[in-house]
């Protein structure tokens, strides 16, 4: 039987190692088979830390600790909790329950994100922290973009301005509720990427970083930075908030640290970066991809296509999206309608492209994911590419290059095939509403794009560890 | 560094006169202080106190390991002192103490060699044969012996 073990005591000076040898040695003596590993943590540090590969192969966990441990990686396993007094004292007796199979399984209270099976340690608080802000992020793109694509599906109708839904219309409530809904989706998910870094004080940062990420006007730009943003707001909360936790203070303010020093200071300072440092670039970012794309006017049609499906898949509603949408949709007004033929084509692209790898390979994604790949699906037909958002801010190295070569490929065909589209939105939507020209080739480049996204993302993505 | 850089032989009571445990803290308190390792004996006294508080350090098997990590510490010294007849330490299990050592760590110090070296001496702790011999050591030149490998 192979048994792991944590020891952790307040000081970290004595007890902690003893406990640990004592429990090694004692396995060693025993005739019961049962080898033991354990990491120790105390004051020099974390030692001998348990791998997620080592705790799926135990047999049980022994968590001999006086203090507050991480227990939130032990889900499903079975997890003794006792002091480390005992362990130093009666190792025999803990082994003995093991061996009764007396020991409860333990399971957290958070929900957890199946796709942190697969992670080593190296990338382990990068990607815990994105895939905690993802799974409380998910249920907001799901409700906004179902409401979203309900409305403009039922209640919308094609305009110079894109497709919209009447005011008077009892669909124009629902689709403010879905961008309600979507308004929270970057500061939540940078809101609990800060809370998995600093715990509950980097929330309210976390959140209002966010969502000045998210809202260009504060920094002087058209778009905000997306969930890209989203996430480099979510860090910065996290670990300012964190560092500031670790600063000693007088015993008399440490009660309002958690609930007003940390969130204040961590919020001003997100906030004055995000404004005055980070904020400046991206405008002018902006500023320079609309004039590159006015001076690739007339050049290449191909390049031109290539550089759009990137630039639409890349941040999804980000800033390098808004710029490429933006340009198209002025093109519109210049007879250059084919422009937006393309865009129209690579929009929906990359959550159809999600949706179609969740459903052809579902080992590949937790059960949250497959979810928000079904809603994703149902986003794309309406051209919501922030469908797909959930997966790229989640891993965003795989699945942001595959969705830019799936639009890439997508717009490529279009622009080839001489698709047109007079209406500035994306999606299979515009074809229904007659707004585009050439509909066999555009459904022909949506689909070619979506299957190369789908079998590239799962050509790079691992399957899911079963716990 | 070594465990002997840490537990000289001035730090060595090879037979305890206090005959509580107040007593023998205070005995291991006067052989850390004496060295010059303590910028304040009281804060350190009272941070040892404070974690026996918490839970006693008698891990039985006639082991008590009073330690602190403390501002009164200026230096990381470890003090040695022996009982054969034992002093009550509340221990985990009931038994008095006979081996004590009471364990001087600085609150803030550069490096973590320190640490190392309390952690195996932790360690050593555990083994049977090394409590028997230190028990059984005649000498401070004896108990050095022992100490020198860890």
């Amino acid at each position: 039987m192979k048994l792991l073990a944590v020891t952790s005591c307040p000081n970290g000076i004595a007890h902690t190692y003893m406990a640990a040898q004592k429990l090694v040695k004692t396995a060693e003596e025993s005739d019961m088979g049962i080898e033991v590993q354990v990491e120790t943590q105390g004051s020099i540090g974390v030692e001998n830390e348990l791998t997620l590969e080592e705790i799926q192969s135990a047999d049980g966990i022994i968590l001999a600790v006086d203090k507050v441990v991480d227990m939130d990686r032990f889900h499903g396993k079975k997890v003794l909790q006792c002091s480390v007094a005992d362990a130093i004292r009666k190792p025999e007796e803990l082994f003995q329950r093991f061996v009764e199979g007396n020991v409860p399984v333990y399971e957290t209270q958070k929900e957890r994100h199946q796709d942190e099976g697969k992670k080593n340690t190296g990338q382990n608080v990068f990607y815990r922290s994105l895939m905690n802000g993802v799974s409380f992020m998910i249920p907001f793109v799901v409700i906004g973009g179902l409401l979203i694509a309900l409305s403009l599906g039922i209640g919308g109708e094609p305009t110079a301005k894109g497709m919209v839904v009447p005011k008077d219309s009892i669909w124009n409530s629902i689709f403010l509720v879905g961008k309600a809904s979507f308004t929270f989706m970057v500061p939540i998910l940078a809101g609990y990427i800060a809370v998995s870094i600093a715990d509950r004080p980097g929330l309210a940062p976390g959140i209002i970083g966010g969502y000045i990420a998210a809202t260009g006007s504060f920094y002087g730009s058209e778009a905000g930075a997306g969930f890209i943003g989203g996430i480099i707001a979510g860090f910065l909360a996290g670990y300012i908030a964190k560092w500031i936790k670790s600063i000693r203070v007088p015993k008399m303010i440490q009660p309002i640290m958690p609930i007003l020093v940390i969130p204040l200071i961590t919020s001003v300072v997100v906030a004055i970066l995000f404004i005055f440092v980070l904020g400046a670039p991206i405008a002018s970012l902006m500023n320079g991809l609309t004039g590159f794309l006015e001076s690739m006017q007339g050049t290449s049609k191909i390049l031109l296509a290539l550089i759009l499906g990137a630039m639409i898949a890349f941040d999804m509603g980000g800033p390098v999206n808004k710029v490429a949408f933006l340009f198209g949709a002025a093109m519109i007004g210049e007879g250059q309608t084919f422009i937006m033929g393309a865009l129209a084509v690579s929009i929906c692209i990359p959550p159809l492209g999600m949706g179609l790898a969740t459903l052809l390979a579902k080992r590949k994604y937790g059960e949250s994911e497959q979810e928000a790949g079904k809603a994703a699906l149902a986003m794309s037909l309406v051209g919501i590419t922030e469908g797909a958002i959930p997966f790229a801010a989640g891993d965003p190295l795989r699945v942001i290059p595959s969705i830019m070569v799936g639009s890439m490929t997508g717009s490529m065909i279009a622009m080839l095939s001489g698709v047109t589209d007079h209406v500035p939105h994306g999606g299979p939507i515009v074809a229904l509403v007659q707004a585009v020209g050439n509909v066999p080739m555009f459904f022909v480049a949506i689909l070619v794009g979506s299957l190369v996204t789908a079998f590239m993302v799962n050509a790079l993505k691992k399957p899911v560890v079963n716990e | 560094m070594k465990l002997s850089d840490l537990l000289t032989e001035d730090l060595m009571v090879l037979e305890l006169e206090g005959a509580n445990r107040e007593e023998v803290m205070e005995e291991l308190l006067n052989r850390l202080d004496a060295t010059q390792a303590l910028s304040d004996r009281e804060t350190f006294k009272k941070d040892l106190y404070d974690r026996e508080k918490h839970g006693s350090t008698g891990i039985g098997s006639g082991i008590a390991i009073p330690h602190g990590k403390s501002d009164g510490v200026k230096e990381p010294r470890v003090a040695f002192g022996r009982k054969k007849s034992g002093v009550n330490w509340d221990s985990l299990d009931g038994e008095p103490a006979n081996l004590i050592f009471m364990i001087a760590v600085p609150k803030e110090k550069a490096g973590d060699d320190h640490l190392r070296i309390l952690q195996a001496l932790s360690r050593m702790l555990i083994d049977d044969d090394f409590r028997t011999n230190l028990l059984a050591a005649d000498s401070k030149e004896e108990v050095t012996e022992l100490i020198i490998a860890v």
